[in-house]
């Protein structure tokens, strides 16, 4: 029989309620059927009984609602004595401290990487200047408690020369004033640095493609700062790469570097640097100890000073100068020329291969 | 009421939750309800009808009342023994009662309204 057929108007009025009243409590017995097949299925799962509680533990945390107190019942200012365990060092740190002390302990924090990774460094060649940093380190660490913090700060003030914040100052210092204080900073950067014959090839490159790694004529040690180390050129690092790692290494410089240099390749570059300081200041032996700090002047003042060009002149008259008098036994010609040196190393970069050309194909010959 | 149904039921298939349903799918106007069946569930228009019940009944607190009552039966009954026939047969007329008279109606216009517009065509 087809709906069309079935006459449900009139006289079956009351036959259309009776359906329409089955249709309902059919819709009804569904919903209740639904809860009932998820109510025994939650029992079943053991998840139905799982909001009610017993009573105890409803009064144990009940939610306090008193002046004074937060809703655990407990005085609100007893965050501030809160300690937490360094998950590192297992040390107790107070937790206003907790976040600064992981940025040292970890180095995961904007400065700390390096140190990390000289700790790292530390951990595995265990040299002798790199455990003294160690021990440094340790008494600059004003993390463990409140009371040290006041005395760790005035130590902290007047030792803590390793800062990056404290080098930058001093980078500006050793581009004017003279070379007694650039010698000491330079000499006291380069205890920190680490002995590159300790290290196995791999730590090696790891190293260099994080840090300067120039390697000091007194120390023999690696300058441990960051690539962009003021203190050393690029020429410096690039060399110490080729050095250490063959002629391969270049590729772990910058980019940036390299395309700065774009008259002659690396090796050549670095020797023909270095032969024009020497040729042009003939007096000094190659062994003199002034003749090294001559260059390192050169090399630190060059940065500072390619930032503001327009003071050129008056610094490297300034470094000229303070060459003289820290090389003691300079002649006035040589000092000169040792400034006009850094005058070259100082001008652009379309002006140094002119200004330099005579002198290349004197090297050259010499070579031949 | 011809009770042809009974003649193929057991003694158990009467105590089944169905077995209501069945009959009353299966009796004297079975097929014109079978035919109404059939067209609320082509049209789509018994999903519906089972989607705003729903909706109503949680709205109005029937699903948390009787979830109180399940938790009553269950307790009685013990945790394990618990079976789903006897969660329907307790919770059923229960169930039917708790509906409130504002939802029933809205219902009932609804498939009313329905079968004035379908089975007259």
């Amino acid at each position: 029989m087809k709906m069309e057929d079935m006459p449900l108007s009139g006289p079956d009025n009351t036959k259309l309620e009776a359906l329409v009243h089955d249709i309902y409590s059919e819709l009804v017995e569904d919903a209740c059927l639904g809860l009932c097949f998820e109510v025994h299925r939650a029992v079943k799962q053991g998840y139905f009984f799982l909001d009610e509680t017993d009573q105890e533990s409803m009064k144990e945390f009940e939610i306090v609602d008193q002046p004074g107190v937060d809703i655990f019942g407990q005085v609100y200012n007893q965050w501030k004595n809160k300690e937490c365990e360094c998950p590192n060092c297992k040390r107790l740190i107070a937790a206003s401290r907790f976040a600064p002390h992981l940025e040292k302990c970890l180095g995961m924090g904007r400065n700390s990487s390096r140190i990390a990774n000289r700790r790292l460094a530390s951990n595995n060649n265990m040299s002798k200047s790199e455990s003294d940093q160690e021990d440094n380190d340790d008494l600059n660490d004003n993390d463990w408690s409140y009371g040290a913090e006041k005395k760790a700060k005035k130590r902290k003030s007047d030792k803590n020369q390793n800062s990056p914040r404290r080098s930058k100052s001093l980078k500006h210092k050793n581009g004017e004033l003279g070379s007694s204080i650039s010698s000491e900073s330079y000499k006291y950067n380069y205890n920190t640095g680490i002995s590159y014959e300790t290290l196995g090839p791999d730590e090696v490159r790891s190293l260099l493609t994080t840090q300067c790694g120039v390697i000091s004529e007194h120390t023999k040690k690696m300058c441990n700062r960051s690539q962009r180390c003021p203190q050393h050129t690029d020429e410096q690092r690039r060399a110490v790469r080729v050095f250490l790692l063959g002629p391969s290494a270049p590729s772990l410089t910058d980019a940036d570097a390299v395309v700065e240099n774009d008259s002659f390749d690396i090796p050549d570059g670095q020797m023909l640097m270095s032969r024009l300081q020497w040729e042009d200041s003939p007096d000094i032996s190659p062994t003199d100890s002034a003749s090294s700090k001559a260059s390192t002047n050169h090399s630190e003042s060059r940065k500072p000073k390619k930032k503001k060009r327009t003071s050129l002149g008056l610094n490297s008259g300034g470094s000229g100068s303070s060459v003289g008098g820290g090389g003691g036994g300079l002649t006035g010609g040589s000092s000169s020329s040792s400034s006009s040196q850094s005058n070259i190393s100082l001008s652009t970069k379309k002006k140094r291969p002119k200004l330099s050309a005579p002198s290349i194909t004197s090297i050259y010959d010499d070579l031949n | 009421m011809t009770p042809f149904l009974d003649v193929f039921c057991t003694q158990t298939d009467r105590h089944n939750v169905f077995y209501p349903l069945l009959r009353q799918i299966m009796n004297k106007d079975s097929q014109m309800r079978a035919a109404i069946n059939q067209k609320l569930i082509e049209m789509g228009e018994r999903e519906r009808l089972k989607e705003l019940l729903r909706a109503k009944l949680v709205e109005c607190g029937w699903r948390d009342q009787l979830k109180a009552h399940c938790k009553d039966v269950i307790r009685e009954k013990g945790l394990e023994h618990v079976t789903v026939e006897d969660l329907v047969t307790e919770v059923t007329p229960k169930g039917r009662a708790l509906v409130p008279d504002s939802v029933k109606k809205e219902l009932l216009q609804r498939i009313r309204a329905f079968l004035a517009q379908h089975a007259t065509l």
